[in-house]
């Protein structure tokens, strides 16, 4: 009874939050082409990552987990503690099995971060400051940090301090090519202002930053980025651009990034090309690529396969790497997130880093 | 459902590009007899490619952050086996462990603390880690010039302050004092009394009889050649101008392998103590 009666303060919350078109929560893209809901709607950020909204956390403990478990109470966390706070976090803890050709295996259990989120809405839905901080491990560290203004309609917004740059799928790996070479990823927030449009089927961010990963400036250069994502329930397209001009040269980058679900299965898939004058006397030109499939395997539980390549040159053939990743999520419960996975790089063979394998165990908590 | 998953496993792999078979590049995936200035995942080419082009616009000098500076003669010697700042359960660089080295992590944008390096330009490609990452897991080995080959014979055992230098003023706290050798010392020896540093007690004069003896551990972090950190045991060097004295005389003094006593006092004949002075200021 008291259970029904939980799951029934759940539901009512997330059809609120629907029909007041509120932030709807993503915690993966996969997440949102499967649901088909809009990308950049599911967390405080509007292009992603970091605090889930209260939608976000009752999707959670509802649709995501194989079951509930039930507390004492009948009270169930929204993370929304009055209409002017809201706080969230997450935990990752890994175990891991490395093995490079040519050399002994390593293992090791590691924490991988413990992030706390907070953010104040000084006037609801239209004024507020929020605040990404990374605890552990080692010592405190700044990620975001930024007041945002969201005109009445809930159309436009504006933010200015330090946040995530918007390009491409927000993934949470960032290791992943399209992550790592991009440079856009959850360690590499940046400063400036950023001016974000959002409607039922579309959602665009355009920010300029420093260019600097959020160390300090030392020209006049600046980094433009751009993203643009239009959503329909069964398929979504969007492209991105990147440019940051330095000293150093320029480094640009253009891609297109979609996502469709086919039954069971969520894709996404991403292509990026960047050129980059500061690698070297020439111009560089690269691109990388990820394609993933996600099929729902049941209830709480998600096989994801993911195939990657990477050109680190155009000018130079047989360079080219790969990386395959099949990960098996798994929600036994609310907040918490099971997942076990291989990762095997393929490069050219006379370079053992890029024929590695990995494989890994990981916990993540999140509310 | 069975037609959905293969279709998924077929597709995901059919669209993934082959790997490239690596003919007719070098190991960093470049081709082979591609300019010099190409980068190896040797210590000296990392130095010439990055370390001196990228990193020391910051990280050179008595006031480098965080005490690494990354110039040619002092970057070795402060990254292998050094204990990280920011995360001291890390190494710098820990060889032949590039996951566990701090380094890779500052490059990658994975350290748990502080922003990704280069702070002040785009972060460096991947290849570049990669070959950073493939020295590291080659043994991180030193084949710079300045003594890094064991073949090179040296008619004299020399030191030389890598961090602080002789007479500089760097912020505080100092945490360790590095000295290099440019041969392989017997690290036997530091087990003696032989290395001793003072304060000068605030007045910055080592004669006026109120200075202090500031008990340390001293360990060797990289050998061919030996790179000897000594740290204080209590507690970071605060304000103060301090003197580290190295014997090179009897009793005990420190010798390299062969039993050759250094020439510490740099006068081109074995024997003479290594004396550094330096002065630390509390910036904050």
């Amino acid at each position: 009874m008291r259970s029904g009666t939980v799951l029934r303060n759940i539901c009512a919350l997330v059809a609120l939050v629907l029909v007041s078109s509120l932030h709807i929560a993503r915690a993966e893209p996969y997440f949102a082409v499967r649901e088909g809901l809009k990308c950049a709607s599911c967390h405080f950020n509007p292009a992603g990552g970091g605090m889930r909204n209260a939608f976000g956390n009752g999707w959670a403990q509802s649709a995501l987990p194989a079951r509930r478990i039930e507390g004492t109470g009948t009270d169930a966390w929204t993370g929304v503690l009055s209409s002017f706070v809201a706080l969230g976090g997450n935990l990752r803890a890994n175990a891991t099995y490395t093995d490079v050709p040519n050399a002994d295996a390593t293992s090791e259990f590691e924490l991988q971060e413990l992030r706390a989120y907070l953010a104040i809405s000084a006037v609801p839905d239209r004024l507020a400051v929020y605040i990404d901080q990374r605890i552990a491990p080692g010592g405190s560290q700044n990620l975001e940090a930024f007041a945002r203004y969201t005109t009445k309609d809930q159309r436009w917004n504006v933010q200015a301090g330090q946040f995530y740059l918007p390009y491409g799928l927000r993934i949470e790996d960032d290791e992943a090519y399209i992550r790592q070479v991009t440079g856009i990823n959850f360690a590499t927030p940046d400063r400036g202002v950023q001016v974000g449009y959002e409607s039922a089927q579309w959602s665009a961010q355009l920010a300029v930053s420093n260019g600097t990963a959020s160390g300090p400036e030392p020209d006049e250069g600046k980094q433009v980025s751009l993203r643009a994502e239009h959503v329909q329930n069964v398929w979504r397209f969007g492209a991105g651009f990147n440019n940051n001009h330095t000293d150093a040269g320029d480094r640009q980058m253009q891609g297109v990034f979609a996502g469709v679900r086919t039954g069971p299965i969520a894709w996404l898939a991403e292509a990026d090309y960047l050129t980059d004058e500061t690698l070297g006397p020439v111009e560089r030109k690269q691109w990388v690529g990820l394609i993933e499939a996600n099929w729902l395997v049941g209830k709480g539980q998600n096989l994801k396969l993911t195939a990657e390549v990477f050109e680190p040159d155009t000018d130079v053939d047989e360079d080219e790497q790969n990386r395959y990743s099949l990960v098996w999520e798994y929600v036994p419960f609310q907040f918490v997130q099971l997942r076990v996975g291989a990762r095997i790089y393929d490069g050219i063979p006379q370079n053992d880093l890029q024929n590695r394998k990995i494989y890994f165990a990981q916990v993540n908590g999140f509310f | 459902m069975r037609k959905a998953k293969l279709l998924a496993l077929c597709t995901t792999c059919a669209l993934a590009a082959c790997a490239g078979d690596g003919s007719g590049l070098d190991e960093n995936g470049r081709p082979e007899g591609e300019s010099s200035g190409t980068l190896q995942p040797d210590f000296q080419s990392i130095q010439d490619n990055v370390f001196t082009p990228v990193c020391t616009g910051c990280h050179a000098g008595a006031a480098a952050p965080l005490g690494l500076r990354l110039e040619e003669g002092a970057s070795y010697a402060l990254l292998v086996n050094a204990p990280s700042v920011e995360a001291p359960s890390l190494q710098r660089v820990q060889p032949s462990n590039p996951d566990a080295s701090y380094l890779i992590q500052k490059l990658a944008g994975t350290a748990a603390v502080g922003a990704r390096m280069p702070l002040n330009q785009p972060a460096l490609p991947a290849e570049t880690i990669a070959v950073i990452r493939q020295w590291i897991a080659d043994g991180a080995a030193n084949n710079t010039a300045v003594g890094g080959s064991a073949k090179v014979r040296f008619e004299l055992v020399e030191l030389t302050a890598v961090s602080p230098e002789s007479d500089e003023v760097v912020p505080g706290p100092v945490r360790d004092v590095v000295v290099a050798s440019n041969v392989e010392l017997d690290a036997s020896l530091l087990q003696s009394s032989l290395i001793a540093l003072r304060a000068s007690g605030g007045d910055g004069n080592f004669d006026s009889g109120n200075e202090r003896v500031v008990p340390v551990d001293a360990t060797v972090r990289s050998d061919q050649p030996t790179v000897l950190a000594i740290t204080p045991r209590l507690a970071p060097l605060s304000a103060d101008s301090y003197e580290l004295h190295i014997s090179g005389t009897d009793p005990v003094a420190m010798a390299d392998l062969q039993a050759r006593p250094i020439d510490g006092d740099g006068d081109g004949a074995p024997g003479g103590d290594f004396v550094l002075r330096f002065t630390v200021e509390m910036t904050q």
